[in-house]
């Protein structure tokens, strides 16, 4: 544990991040033991519910998230969510039942108890920018990311809608900009940044996901961005799961490696690339980074 | 083939059901003055018949068998740019949510499946595992949607990169996940809850 006792977290990763996004919990914890910040996994989470829930069923989707977040309250008053999914369902929770009591009532029902829903719920793009501090985090790096020139792709849920996200500015942002600055790289002004990539039409819809991503794949590289990087699991998938199949469709090449958030800025702190599962994307990275002179 | 014409009647127009979108979505469709924002920044509006801001104006009219018969809600990817950039403050990314609810309590018969199906596999999912079990939810998806070959090319690589599980541990507080969808149920039989 850390000797810093205002930064420790209960942990939701999320369902994807034990699964499909295994390498942005890893790099997220490795990252965050290095930089001294405590996150302690709530136990016996379950899935927020995402979009589906609340798509067709919104007393189902509130539900789960308010016993979630009694569950990560029980551990600690301050969650860190690294999902942008689930940051905002999380974040709509809170929103929603404290807006409305009729709703509330309801959910209460559901959960059979008290709603305990008003613990401060964080993305970890907050905690590294704002808890931690970019000057802390600058004075974390050993090895800076210098002649790296980065996209930083947001999408939708970090920031929008902006009452309920409370993350930063939802037309012109900058959290992702500055964390990454701080870990010495270059980033590059690109048109796509706020722009949907599908998210989770990728199973029912992928043809509607290959479009859509590629025009962000397509706007990042016309920028001259080397790499991508995202903070939010379905992004990642479709970004860099689906980017050989979308150069196929489209008769181009990219090879553009996209990156999670806390792999670039964990081995900017020094950490090594094995440690932050950088084997696990599907566009390697090794020979960019081995070209930067960054591995 | 001949252009069919917006017809309205009292026949087609429904009030009341506009006014139990309203409040389940907690916005007021009479807000909207089509300035058609919501429409421009929509990265699904070229996939719909209807874009967003012509879902408003059906709602407006009470023409809402026009909305659940097509694909438009079901194309909504809940990416909440409408609502963000609304000069008037209609949470249209809530309409959907109510239409879509709505729509699938009705079982009314839409024509977009895919995106139904892979709704309700992921629900079922939850209500399973109490975790999402990814693998599980493309697998029965392709066999359900009757597109077996779908993304195959993509499992070996996957599994390669240690990106899908095969397995997916029931969570340890199955029963409580249980209970709520049960509790759920039992409000809404009860009439209790939409």
């Amino acid at each position: 544990m850390t000797q810093d006792n205002h930064l420790n977290y209960a942990y939701y990763p999320g369902c994807s991040l034990h699964a499909s996004a295994s390498e942005y919990d890893r790099s997220t914890r490795e990252l965050f033991n290095a930089l001294g910040i405590g996150l302690e996994e709530v136990p016996d989470w379950f899935c927020c519910g995402a979009t589906p829930a609340h798509n067709v069923d919104e007393l189902l989707s509130l539900s789960l998230c308010a016993k979630n977040l009694d569950l990560a309250k029980q551990v600690n008053n301050d969650m860190a969510v690294a999902c942008a999914s689930c940051f905002s369902r999380m974040k709509f929770t809170q929103h929603i039942l404290n807006e409305n009591q009729k709703k509330r009532r309801l959910v209460e029902k559901a959960i059979d108890g008290p709603a305990h829903i008003d613990g401060n719920v964080k993305h970890i793009l907050e905690i590294m920018a704002r808890d931690l501090g970019l000057e802390r985090l600058a004075s974390a790096v050993k090895k800076p990311l210098s002649g790296l020139k980065v996209a930083c792709y947001y999408g939708c849920l970090l920031t929008r809608p902006p009452e309920v996200s409370k993350l930063d500015d939802c037309e012109a942002p900058s959290i992702m900009e500055d964390i990454i600055s701080a870990a010495g790289a270059e980033t590059v002004q690109w048109t796509h940044r706020m722009e949907c990539c599908g998210a989770n039409f990728t199973l029912s819809r992928p043809g509607i996901v290959v479009q859509l991503t590629n025009a962000v794949l397509n706007s990042a590289k016309r920028a001259g961005a080397d790499c991508i990087i995202v903070a939010c699991p379905l992004c990642h998938g479709n970004l860099d799961m689906r980017q050989e199949e979308i150069e196929g469709v489209y008769n181009t090449s990219y090879a553009l490696p996209v990156f999670y958030i806390t792999q670039l800025v964990g081995l900017a702190a020094g950490l090594p690339a094995e440690k932050l599962g950088l084997d696990s994307l599907m566009v390697d990275p090794l020979p960019m980074l081995k070209k930067k002179g960054l591995l | 083939m001949k252009k069919k014409k917006m017809l309205l009647s009292s026949k087609t127009m429904d009030v009341d059901f506009v006014r139990k979108v309203e409040e389940l979505s907690g916005t007021s469709v009479r807000r909207c003055f089509q300035c058609g924002k919501c429409s421009a920044g929509c990265p699904m509006a070229t996939f719909m018949e209807h874009p967003p801001n012509r879902i408003v104006r059906l709602l407006q009219l009470g023409q809402w068998q026009r909305i659940l018969a097509g694909r438009s809600i079901w194309y909504c990817v809940s990416c909440e740019t409408c609502s963000t950039r609304c000069p008037n403050k209609v949470d249209l990314a809530a309409i959907m949510d109510a239409l879509r609810k709505l729509s699938w309590d009705k079982k009314e018969p839409s024509k977009e499946h895919y995106v139904q199906l892979a709704n309700r596999l992921f629900l079922e999912n939850i209500e399973t595992y109490g975790r999402q079990f990814e693998m599980r939810l493309a697998a029965v998806f392709n066999i359900k949607s009757g597109q077996f070959l779908k993304d195959l090319m993509l499992g070996p690589k996957l599994l390669c990169k240690g990106k899908l599980k095969m397995h997916q541990d029931k969570n340890r507080n199955i029963h409580e996940i249980e209970k709520i969808f049960q509790r759920i149920r039992e409000m809404r039989s009860k009439g209790e809850a939409e």
